[in-house]
């Protein structure tokens, strides 16, 4: 079914410094407007593990989406994955949004000791574990022999709430990943491209905005006619609400390595005042039919206007 | 910490007809004076992922406590497990127990496709994964090069409430398994013996007869040396029937497991009879054997109340 395109907002967030900070932030989140409360998935640097932070967001709140922006594929058996989301699923009634990615950060392989395998097989390995994801939502045992993971006969439990899946949410940057994610996601997010392990001026390059545009015909071409069924989603990073965008850009460009006015071009800027975020959204949308923005822990009560005027139009 | 050996009790909570009703128990459990609410691990028969059903079980809560019975070490790499156990104890104001096994259903290996291997390889895993989880919620940075593990140098986050650790409940039937949480464990469940990869097997149930529970407990005993004060001995009572004759359903269960009618009735897996002669069972297996920590099955939760107000503390 066609997405109608309509704004909605999530907050990227790794965690509180305690059980009620967290509890009050997702509700927070949920009372400012916002549609979702996603958590990343990284051993370094980020406090909480995200199937339990989610699972408990979910509880301390009423409508609020949760989500995993995005979990790294590589970290967690995709029949247990697929488990805890179906889980989540049952436990929030139907309010998880699965998200998933090929795993790109250095450190968390460091972390794990695993090995760093190429792209090109982590991407293929994300492809058999969404295989596994939605064979184990599907009505009836099924089976996948595939390179990297052979399942057999398995019919997983619990069955989502929502149907046919809990919508799956693939984000990426490179050209293999987002055909992948437009052949195979409900949603997909548009990154930059993060083959260097790490946050690079490579990664920055790549999200200037007439790479997002090509990103975007890369998820274009893998999913032919369901193109149009596909929800756009961009993690805006470099995010702020100022009268002046031209100084704030150059004060924060030179962070980036970016001259301050490819910095407010960059597609994973929105800066600027409440009505020139929400003029650029609106002409995002547009141009590149991006309806779901997310924003940082440190930026969702500043947006909160611009959730306000936009969410649901 | 030397335990008091003091009883407490658990639920294992391994179906519920709905997020509303796992709710409801939860919260019924905490009501009944339950410890704990335990859930199972696998990819089939049972509903609910551990780590969310404890994550909700805790957040309906206030001051229940939620463990797991056991996590398959196989399924989930140890630091993950660390990373998520460590953010459940915080979310929960500490009160996990972070119960850990071997891994043994045949059939979860098999429709995962994880490999199955030997009961020694799966055990010396489960010995290096305790390593690693003690090792990251310690406060500075750990390294470790085992067999199956390497960690370098990572500062686990977040440090769980609960300190040093959570409680490790390890939970196993051979004597590989019982050396292991000897040395390591805080709760000890004393288990079937399940080499043969289903739950319900002959050699299962002669594997815990009084005659082989004396033997397990003499066996964790040595190999814990001065440890044993320390370690809580848990039961997990897979069948318990109320009956005013118990007889018969001893001969029954007889039959059924290859046993006498006196040992399926002495089993520490079987609660059967009335109330009264499951209290006298109960004190009698603490006094034989130290259990003082049983777990019952969530569908007789209501109907063993009486039997937790009654020993619960004492």
């Amino acid at each position: 079914m066609a997405h109608d395109r309509r704004f909605r907002f999530g907050v990227q967030t790794g965690g509180a410094t305690s059980a009620r900070e967290w509890k009050e932030k997702a509700r927070k989140i949920e009372a400012l407007g916002y549609s979702t409360l996603y958590m990343p998935d990284h051993f370094i640097d980020v406090p909480y593990a995200p199937m339990v932070g989610i699972a408990m967001a979910a509880e301390a709140t009423a409508s609020l989406r949760v989500g995993t922006l995005v979990l790294g594929n590589d970290y967690k058996h995709p029949g247990v994955v697929a488990k805890e989301f179906a889980s989540i699923d049952v436990l929030s009634d139907g309010r998880v949004e699965a998200g998933l990615g090929a795993g790109w950060m250095r450190t968390d392989y460091d972390a794990l000791g695993l090995p760093y395998d190429s792209p090109g097989t982590r991407i293929e390995r994300l492809n058999e574990a969404l295989a596994i994801l939605k064979g184990a939502w599907r009505d009836g045992p099924f089976s996948l022999d595939g390179r990297h993971y052979k399942i057999r006969d398995y019919d997983g439990i619990p069955k989502p709430v929502q149907k046919p899946n809990p919508p799956i949410l693939v984000g990426g940057g490179g050209p293999k990943l987002l055909r992948l994610a437009g052949r195979e996601a409900d949603i997909v997010g548009i990154n930059p491209n993060l083959r260097a392990g790490e946050v690079s001026p490579d990664a920055v390059q790549d999200s200037i905005a007439a790479m997002t545009k090509q990103k975007i015909e890369w998820v274009r071409e893998g999913a032919g006619d369901r193109f149009d069924d596909i929800e756009l989603q961009i993690r805006y990073f470099m995010t702020s609400i100022t009268e002046d965008r031209q100084a704030l850009a150059e004060a924060i460009a030179p962070g980036f390595g970016l001259e301050p006015g490819v910095a407010l071009e960059s597609g994973v800027a929105l800066v600027g005042t409440v009505d020139e975020c929400c003029d650029l959204l609106a002409q995002r949308r547009e141009e590149w039919g991006v309806s779901y923005v997310v924003l940082g822990d440190d930026q969702y009560e500043a947006f909160a206007p611009v959730v306000a005027r936009l969410a649901g139009t | 910490m030397t335990t008091d050996r003091k009883f407490r009790f658990g639920v294992m909570c391994s179906h519920a007809e709905s997020a509303a009703d796992f709710r409801e128990k939860a919260r019924q459990a905490e009501a009944l004076g339950y410890s704990t609410l335990f859930v199972p691990d696998h990819f089939i028969d049972h509903p609910l992922a551990p780590m969310p059903a404890m994550a909700t079980a805790a957040a309906v809560t206030d001051t229940l406590r939620v463990g797991s019975l056991v996590l398959a070490n196989d399924y989930k790499h140890p630091v993950v497990l660390a990373r998520e156990a460590a953010t459940l104890d915080l979310l929960s104001i500490g009160r996990l127990e972070l119960g850990l096994g071997a891994g043994w259903m045949t059939a979860d290996y098999e429709k995962s496709g994880l490999e199955l291997d030997r009961p020694g390889v799966r055990i010396d895993r489960l010995g290096e994964s305790i390593t690693v989880l003690k090792g990251l919620m310690a406060d500075r940075p750990f390294t470790f090069h085992g067999k199956h593990y390497t960690v370098t140098d990572l500062d686990g986050q977040p440090k769980p409430v609960q300190q040093p650790h959570p409680p490790f409940l390890i939970g196993g039937g051979g004597p590989k398994i019982l050396a292991l949480a000897a040395r390591e464990a805080a709760v000890v469940g004393l288990n079937a013996n399940l080499r043969g990869g289903v739950a319900i097997s002959d050699d299962a149930a002669r594997s815990m007869t009084r005659a082989a529970t004396d033997d397990r407990v003499a066996r964790l005993r040595s190999a814990a040396g001065e440890r044993f004060d320390d370690l809580e001995l848990q039961s997990f009572v897979g069948f318990t029937n109320f009956t005013d004759d118990r007889t018969s359903l001893a001969e029954m269960m007889a039959g059924a497991f290859g046993v006498s009618p006196e040992e399926a009735l002495e089993t520490p897996v079987v609660l059967a009879g009335t109330l009264e002669q499951m209290i006298d069972d109960l004190q009698a297996r603490r006094e034989r054997w130290q259990m003082s920590y049983v777990v019952v099955g969530v569908d007789v939760m209501d109907e063993f109340a009486p039997a937790v107000s009654r020993l619960a503390g004492t």
